[in-house]
């Protein structure tokens, strides 16, 4: 009686180590799969991600030799592999990423970029108003510069206005 | 002390539903979501003393699209919500995730105590509502790494 008892007691000890590694290895899988979408730390995933891969294997030659249930163990596999897939793919993306940088790709952009903004707030501040203020109780000092490109529209006009009246009443002319 | 034979049967019974693999990975799951909160509380957002480095910044000098992202929990944490969206714009999106991802922890096993017919559907939805939640939430970082490598 006491032996039948053992023996059912090993059996379904046998059969829940199986599924107890199914179910760890379920769960690494699945904070694998989180952490290696996340490109910051994508890479470090594939050591979980292996970890979960070993737990379901031996999980699962366990229920297969037990003829105990495999889905959680199988769920466990599947996930694990494609969550170290992805986090493997991140190295690719680090190499590329690395390599356009040393090829000087990306700092031409950037120089590109750098290059349009600063023209860009040449010519805002082209057609700046500035003025400043300096006020400290009694005295008030305020300085007001326009710099627009209608006002040196307006000085080239007059100065070329000028220019024409100077060379109209120019002697010797016919 | 003699426990009354039903009440013994649903104390037996209820111990064996929290030894289902499906209650084992809902709880595991709910207690990684709730450290993944606890470590955005510890960390101040303003110290900026977080333990978690962006390997590819470190390698590329260049900021990947989850650049921000623990800044950005701490700071929805706190309720500074438009900080956190400058921190990272995807932030709010994963951090409702996985308070999504909590609750539904919670209900999916109560649930599957509660209804114990039902329980094979219930995980399918689980699995396919889960997976399409996730697929949404981290698309934008499936985009950026499948368009690198």
């Amino acid at each position: 009686m006491n032996i039948n008892i053992k023996k059912k007691n090993m059996e379904e000890a046998n059969k829940n180590s199986g599924q107890n590694l199914g179910i760890a290895a379920l769960i690494t899988a699945i904070i694998t799969f989180v952490l290696a979408v996340i490109p910051c730390v994508g890479m470090i995933a594939i050591i979980p991600g292996i970890i979960s891969i070993v737990l379901a294997s031996i999980g699962l030659s366990q229920a297969q030799r037990n003829e105990s249930p495999r889905g959680v163990v199988m769920a466990g596999l599947i996930i694990g592999v494609v969550a170290t897939m992805i986090s493997f793919s991140q190295y690719f993306v680090t190499g590329k990423l690395a390599k356009n940088i040393e090829k000087g790709k990306w700092t031409e952009k950037i120089q590109e970029v750098v290059d349009d903004v600063e023209d860009n707030v040449i010519r805002d501040l082209e057609d700046a108003n500035v003025s400043i203020r300096i006020d400290d109780g009694e005295d008030k000092v305020e300085i007001n510069v326009v710099s627009g490109d209608s006002d040196r529209e307006k000085i080239l006009e007059e100065l070329e206005k000028v220019n024409e009246q100077v060379n109209d009443s120019t002697p010797g002319g016919k | 002390m003699i426990v009354p034979r039903a009440e013994n049967k649903t104390i037996i019974w209820q111990n064996s539903c929290l030894r289902e693999p499906y209650i084992i990975i809902n709880f595991s799951l709910g207690l990684v979501i709730l450290l993944v909160m606890a470590y955005s509380l510890i960390f101040s957002p303003d110290k900026d003393s977080y333990p978690v480095v962006c390997i590819h910044e470190k390698i590329t000098g260049e900021p990947c699209v989850s650049c921000g992202l623990s800044h950005s929990f701490s700071l929805i944490l706190r309720g500074r919500i438009n900080e956190a969206f400058e921190w990272n714009r995807y932030g709010m999106r994963v951090f409702l995730f996985f308070s999504s991802q909590l609750l539904l922890r919670i209900v999916f096993s109560f649930f599957y105590i509660s209804y114990p017919l039902t329980r094979k559907q219930l995980i399918i939805y689980d699995a396919t509502g889960s997976s399409v939640i996730f697929l949404l939430t981290f698309m934008p970082f499936l985009i950026w790494i499948f368009r690198f490598s």
